[in-house]
């Protein structure tokens, strides 16, 4: 079974808060952890977003699509990264998004991806 | 021709695989080696056409890559390197009997998850590539061959043996043989989710794999019961999904697209093997897909027969996924109140919490008992605790029918 594990957030906010060394030790974090999910067989994908500052969102006005900038939601709102593992069980996905939440100390997002057979 | 030859090279694989362990003992070595066989085969053979005895050619070929292999990585293997070369005549029929099972069985140890033994049993059993299981399973092909990998090592940490488990453990082992296979089943069936062609294989797999296993343990009355269910199930398959891919509900679908042969097959499978011992729950389930399926119209299907099945189901197996389904007899014998108030005995069971089967149950008797409003309601919260997509919107739509 699929889960997505979405971190949410900005860089900037995070070198605000937590300083160089903080950030140092959380790229060498999340490089640790992606190659331990690419040993044990479960990393589907994984992907960091660029900055919410930098996205655009696109929205209906006058009835045409119309980009405008900036995200739709606050800051510590906006998606900024995602994992997508294939594991035993709920767990086992809960454990993994545990090891990230103990380290970041921000809340982590843990969902099935729609991918069971249907059970009739 | 070409499916000829993949239909030869799978059948052969755990034969030749088989008989490299036996005679080298290095499970992982050897199933890299003959996965290199099976691939040189593939191109020779299109071409050049069918050695007169491909299993003593793939033997050879996959002795001599596990030898190159070794030669590569140093010289203190060399005695086993003579071995190697020793014997290239193929074992007989009751060794690759033997072979094939030991395989079977070693794949799916107990020690292992159940990913990795799904993956290793489709690539040493089965035959498959990496790349064709990771594409079935949706999953880059690097994550699939590491998954594999980790599998290999895992049992040579374990210390598992490529041997018969010894009778006390036999029914246990068997036990997660067929619920592998069950799995694999259940993965490839529906095709809506995921790139169609490629999950129909992983069924067509499954068959193919407990048709083997019928034939190695023809005395096994749920092996037979496990090939019985997914013939009588498969054969389905055509009217399960409509022309947008969308869900068909059993009772709507249109019969003359069921696979009358995969039925035939079925029913005679279980005609042989009930009461010739007590009836295990693969044999029961199949009995039950067999009665829906020689149902001429879903009005005529022996409702008090399948709900007779579920009661015995139920003492032989007993789980709430086996009451739920017995509800659903009960409301057509009894009628949706009878089938509700056995449902509302699961509302407490926490096995039921999470899954959706529970209130997709429930919506449709709510809707048998022309309960509307709270019929609606339930396909909602179905629909919202599902995790499959094209469930999803079935539910979705059978609410908004209702809306």
């Amino acid at each position: 079974m699929k889960y997505m594990i979405m971190t949410f957030g900005s860089a900037e906010a995070g070198l605000a808060a937590k300083g160089k060394d903080w950030m140092l030790e959380m790229i060498q974090f999340m490089q640790n952890l992606d190659a331990d999910l690419k040993k044990s067989g479960e990393l589907v994908d994984g992907q960091g977003l660029a900055d919410g500052s930098q996205a655009k969102t696109v929205r209906i006005k006058n009835g045409i699509p119309v980009a405008t900038d900036g995200p739709f939601a606050e800051s510590k709102e906006s998606l900024v990264g995602y994992w997508i593992v294939d594991v035993e069980s709920e767990a086992r996905a809960i454990e993994i998004a545990s090891g990230i939440v103990a380290f970041v100390k921000e809340p982590i997002e843990v969902r099935r991806v729609m991918d069971a057979p249907p059970e009739f | 021709m070409e499916s000829r030859v993949e239909d030869l090279l799978r059948e052969l694989a755990p034969q030749v695989l088989g008989a490299l362990i036996r005679r080298h003992g290095q499970f992982d070595a050897c199933e890299d080696a003959v996965q290199e066989a099976l691939l040189a085969a593939s191109l020779q053979w299109q071409e050049k056409g069918v050695p007169d005895n491909p299993k003593t050619w793939l033997v050879a070929v996959a002795s001599r890559r596990l030898v190159d292999r070794w030669r590569s990585e140093s010289a203190r293997r060399r005695r086993e390197e003579k071995a190697a070369l020793l014997d290239l005549s193929g074992p007989g029929q009751s060794l690759d009997r033997d072979d094939t099972l030991a395989l079977l069985f070693l794949c799916c140890h107990p020690s292992l998850s159940v990913p990795s033994q799904l993956a290793l049993t489709l690539r040493a059993v089965g035959g498959l590539t990496t790349a064709a299981i990771a594409k079935a399973f949706l999953v880059p092909e690097a994550t699939m061959a590491q998954r594999i990998s980790r599998a290999k090592e895992r049992i040579r940490n374990t210390g598992a043996h490529f041997e018969l488990p010894p009778a006390p453990e036999r029914a246990e082992r068997l036990r997660v043989v067929l619920h592998v296979l069950y799995l694999v089943f259940n993965e490839g069936y529906m095709t809506s989710s995921g790139p169609e062609l490629h999950r129909a294989d992983l069924t067509a797999e499954a068959i193919r794999l407990a048709r083997m296993l019928h034939q190695l343990m023809p005395q096994e009355g749920e092996v037979a019961g496990l090939l019985a269910l997914m013939l009588l199930t498969d054969a389905r398959r055509a009217a399960r999904t409509d022309a947008a891919g969308s869900i068909v509900p059993l009772a709507e679908q249109r019969r003359e697209l069921w696979s009358s042969a995969q039925i035939e097959e079925g029913v005679a499978l279980l005609t042989r093997t009930l009461g010739t011992a007590p009836a295990g729950p693969y044999q029961l389930q199949a009995a039950i897909a067999a009665v829906h399926d020689q149902a001429p119209s879903a009005g005529e299907t022996d409702w008090p027969q399948i709900l007779a099945l579920y009661e015995v189901l139920e003492r032989v197996s007993p789980g709430p996924v086996v009451t739920l389904n017995r509800a659903v007899a009960v409301a057509m014998v009894d009628g949706p109140r009878a089938g509700l108030a056995l449902l509302g005995t699961l509302d407490a069971d926490e096995r039921m919490a999470h899954t959706h089967r529970l209130e997709a149950v429930r919506a449709h008797l709510l809707e048998m008992a022309g309960d509307i409003d709270a019929a609606r309601e339930s396909y909602l919260r179905a629909a919202r605790m599902t995790a499959s997509l094209p469930e999803q919107r079935h539910l979705a739509l059978r609410a908004s029918r209702l809306g």
